[in-house]
């Protein structure tokens, strides 16, 4: 009975974004995605792993809607996307893109934050309120006045993860959002990443970097368009073959895990630490 | 010593008088031949500031800069008095962005619009540029491609080539590989491993990557808000003191073996310098 | 960089930095329509002695002001030489004869060479400058001998003179007028009360939001593109561009290698925004609620009549006939 029960709630339980059959192809040339299916729970932390050119990019722009696949469909709560609900889908996935400039459209910090709310029609009252809570929440409240320019990169893309906090959207995309910034940068973007995740948020991290991999929850590979493997992440980060198959290096300490495993070794200890090691990079 | 700084100081003029000192009373050498060096430092250092002093795009507000004979100091009209060009061709300095950089209408064109600059006739840039192509790892089929239509790391791939196809003597690269994939960063750092090796040039990188800088580098110059802290071999660099007082990140090998030796105990004999060596050596001792 | 003033806001408190964007946009507009108006002198002279007023009670610095007009004196320099040169009405006052003769023409050249290649060593540029001139005229009068090759007259005639200055201070004028605006008013409130004065446009079909968003964002990127630009060349000179020197042939190129990636990243840029922008649920025509509000206040009211009056005090004297 209680199976039952069980089984019939983890269908009913939708899941946040389904891409099913997706094919799609720049005008004119060589099809960037090929029949990829995946999908990405609620509250789930998916990476999806791939080399320069396998697609991870094209996916993130066809969930929201600003690119149309040539087949397939895209389902975002349960909702299919078309032209009449991708303005609703937007409101229930943000995405943070790669280039800190190129997406920072407020003249200060606090304009930018704003500029998502003033266009989803929040009240004044509210949206001052708004901006400043998750100004706090990435620390850049002491920043509300600033420029662009007087900022750095990990700043820039601080910024708009608060905006897109600000909006309330209860999935978040990050298209190699840490790959133009420095490790200082870098590392914190991360962690707001498992924040987030920690709080019930949708992360969906877009990326060829393995650190950033490591500690979500699933990870699709990628390799030329198709998913070469899709899986929970202690699986995939072991696979040496699937990785290196998809341009990818194993992170130092899985390489030398897979060294002992390959010749027998039974010093499970060791092991252990091995793989922990490779979680806290 | 080609390159030589004493008591190097820069400040920036900012808008409204603000400016800030970007460079504070540097003193280094560089040789002509033979140096790997890596040059690292947080984002605001100096590093770019430093680098763009090697090549004569900047001169010191404080000290003297010897490049190849020529020297630059803070008076301004004797620095103009002296021909900067042929320095700007003999360190060649390549920029982080490609997109700085490309803006011919072939892949051809735009690696030997350098050469051609400094007077390398049409026939022998062409030849250069057949050379480079393949030297950074992409085949000849791509010269007669227009440099936009190109992908991020193919971009910087020709970005490096209209530098290399310059024949610089010492080769200056703003963080080459950064945004690559793990395979292209291996093979572009074996490139300019090369270049040093077989061609014997100088080679300074400058890299967040402490990887780099642990499996490559001979030297590295560490920069704090402007001074130079340290300069001597990688292994001394990642001294506990060092590390702890400067935040430092740990290249991977050596995390992995302290780890284990504070662990387990387990010692190696060699000091590893690659993810072979580390995992053969362990092998090993584990065994 | 610092002295140039025009078009800089400058941080500061006073009435004129509390008035409403709309309100200085209008005032501006009315007065420079107003001093146009102007036809006599003294009318002329008022006008400049209440601009001065505006500035001392608007506690902007009149030297910081002055030095911003620096830039444009030769603008100012031409204008009025033009008028004393060309305007022959009224009473001569002066004239005095000139005559080109091969020998001062080509004195007067050599006078321009010397000029030219020693006044970087000068201090005192504009005087240099007008001594040369100064210099060149008494050459042309004086030295009457050899091959003459035409006669003319140098002749400054009563008209001339006092139009040459009414127009100058009447320059003056709508120059510190519009200084006033941009110093006072910080270019996205300026944006602001641009667009709220465009918005009845609507009937138009003249989008004030759509404008408005373009400026801010044209605005907001400024600074990047001249980082940018920085950057290109700083890459382009590690290739051999050497933006200081070059023949006509070469300055293409410069410029050529400077221009190309930067349109390439703009281009690239608005892909990348827009892709943003959308993705941030912005729909272009769809009301947006806003963050920036502008507040009209007595004071605005107060200014705006004041500014009214003035321009209907000026109609007024005009169609009077004073």
């Amino acid at each position: 009975m209680f199976d039952i029960m069980k089984s019939t709630f983890g269908v009913m339980r939708m899941n946040m974004i389904d891409i099913e059959n997706v094919s799609f192809a720049y005008s004119g040339k060589v099809e960037a995605l090929k029949n990829v299916s995946l999908c990405v729970r609620k509250g789930e932390w998916v990476t999806i792993l791939g080399h320069n050119g396998s697609g991870k990019s094209t996916l993130a722009k066809l969930i929201v809607g600003l690119l149309k696949p040539q087949t397939g469909t895209i389902r975002v709560d349960g909702v299919e996307l078309s032209e009449r609900t991708v303005y609703d889908i937007r409101k229930k996935v943000g995405i943070v893109f790669q280039n800190p400039d190129n997406q920072f459209v407020g003249v200060t910090v606090r304009d930018d934050i704003a500029f998502g709310l003033e266009n989803l029609q929040i009240p004044r009252e509210e949206m001052v309120e708004r901006i400043e809570r998750y100004a706090k929440r990435v620390d850049m409240y002491s920043y509300l006045n600033k420029e662009p320019q007087a900022l750095s990169g990990g700043q820039k893309q601080r910024v708009a993860i608060a905006g897109i906090l600000a909006m309330r959207t209860e999935a978040i995309i990050f298209d190699e959002a840490t790959s133009m910034l420095d490790p200082d940068g870098r590392k914190r973007i991360l962690s707001y990443m498992r924040k987030l995740r920690d709080e019930g948020v949708t992360v969906v991290t877009i990326t060829h970097d393995m650190r950033e991999a490591v500690q979500s929850d699933r990870i699709v590979v990628l390799k030329d368009g198709e998913v070469l493997k899709a899986d929970k992440s202690e699986n995939v980060l072991k696979d040496k073959e699937t990785l290196e198959q998809s341009n990818l290096e194993l992170l130092l300490p899985l390489e030398v895990l897979h060294g002992l495993e390959k010749k027998k070794s039974t010093n499970e200890e060791l092991k252990e630490f091995l793989w922990q090691l490779s979680l806290n990079g | 010593m080609a390159i030589k700084f004493e008591r190097v100081s820069f400040q920036y003029r900012g808008v409204d008088d603000k400016g800030y000192l970007a460079l504070a009373d540097i003193n280094l050498s560089i040789a002509a031949q033979g140096e790997f060096i890596t040059l690292i430092g947080e984002t605001g250092s100096g590093k770019s500031t430093l680098a763009q002093h090697m090549n004569a795009l900047l001169a010191p507000t404080e000290g003297r800069v010897h490049i190849f004979g020529v020297k630059l100091t803070s008076d301004k009209k004797k620095n103009r008095k002296q021909r900067l060009n042929p320095i700007r061709q003999r360190v060649g300095l390549v920029f982080q962005f490609p997109e700085y950089q490309l803006f011919e209408e072939t892949v051809l064109k735009d690696i030997i619009f350098g050469p051609k600059n400094f007077g390398v006739p049409h026939e022998e840039a062409l030849e250069r540029a057949k050379k480079m192509i393949q030297i950074v790892g992409l085949d000849e089929s791509y010269l007669e491609r227009s440099p936009f239509n190109l992908s991020g790391g193919e971009k910087k791939r020709v970005s490096i080539a209209g530098i290399l196809a310059m024949e610089p003597e010492i080769l200056i690269l703003d963080e080459p590989t950064s945004g690559l994939d793990p395979m292209g960063r291996n093979a572009l750092l074996k490139v300019f491993y090369d270049i040093h090796e077989k061609l014997g040039k100088t080679v300074m990188i400058i890299t967040h990557d402490m990887d780099t800088v642990y499996e490559y580098a001979k030297r590295v110059l560490v920069l704090r808000e402007g001074a130079l802290v340290y300069d001597g071999e990688p292994p001394g660099l990642f001294s506990r003191k060092h590390v702890e007082d400067w935040n430092l990140e740990l290249p991977e090998i050596l995390r992995i073996q302290r780890a284990l030796e504070e662990r387990f105990g387990i010692r190696l004999e060699k000091n590893p310098t690659s993810r072979k060596e580390l995992i053969e050596a362990l092998g090993e001792v584990v065994m | 960089m610092n002295r140039i003033v025009i078009g800089r806001y400058i941080p500061g408190n006073s009435f004129l930095y509390r008035m409403d964007p709309r309100t200085k946009l209008i005032a501006m507009i009315l007065l420079m329509v107003g001093v146009f108006l102007i036809q006599s002198f003294l009318h002329m002279f008022v006008a400049l002695a209440l601009v001065t007023l505006i500035l001392v009670f608007g506690r902007l610095s009149v030297k910081r002001v002055y030095l911003g007009l620096r830039p444009l004196v030769f603008l100012l320099m031409f204008t009025f030489l033009f008028q004393v040169l060309f305007n022959r009405q009224g009473e001569l006052l002066y004239s005095l004869a000139l005559h080109y003769t091969i020998l001062n023409l080509s004195l007067a050249f050599m006078v321009v060479l010397l000029w030219g290649f020693t006044k970087r060593f000068i201090r005192f540029r504009l005087l240099y400058f007008l001594g040369a001139v100064v210099g060149i005229f008494a050459l042309l009068h004086s030295i009457s001998f050899g091959v003459v090759l035409g006669e003319g007259t140098f002749a400054v005639y009563e008209q001339g003179l006092s139009t040459a200055f009414f127009i100058m201070v009447r320059l003056i004028i709508i120059i510190t007028l519009s200084t006033i605006l941009t110093i006072t008013t910080k270019p996205t409130d300026l944006n602001l009360g641009l667009e709220s004065i465009l918005r009845p446009l609507r009937v138009l079909r003249i989008n004030a939001e759509e404008i408005a968003m373009i400026i801010a964002i044209s605005l907001r990127y400024i600074p990047t593109l001249l980082e940018e630009a920085n950057k290109i060349m700083l890459a382009q000179a590690s290739r051999g561009v050497d933006f200081q020197e070059g023949k006509l042939k070469d300055k293409v190129i410069q410029v050529v290698s400077l221009l190309v990636p930067m349109f390439i990243i703009s281009f690239q840029r608005s892909d990348d925004l827009a892709n943003a922008m959308e993705a941030r649920s912005f729909v272009p025509g769809q009301e947006r609620t806003r963050l920036h509000i502008l507040c009209w206040s007595k004071l605005d009211t107060v200014a705006l009549a004041c500014t009214s009056l003035a321009l209907a005090g000026v109609v007024l004297l005009r169609v009077v006939g004073w």
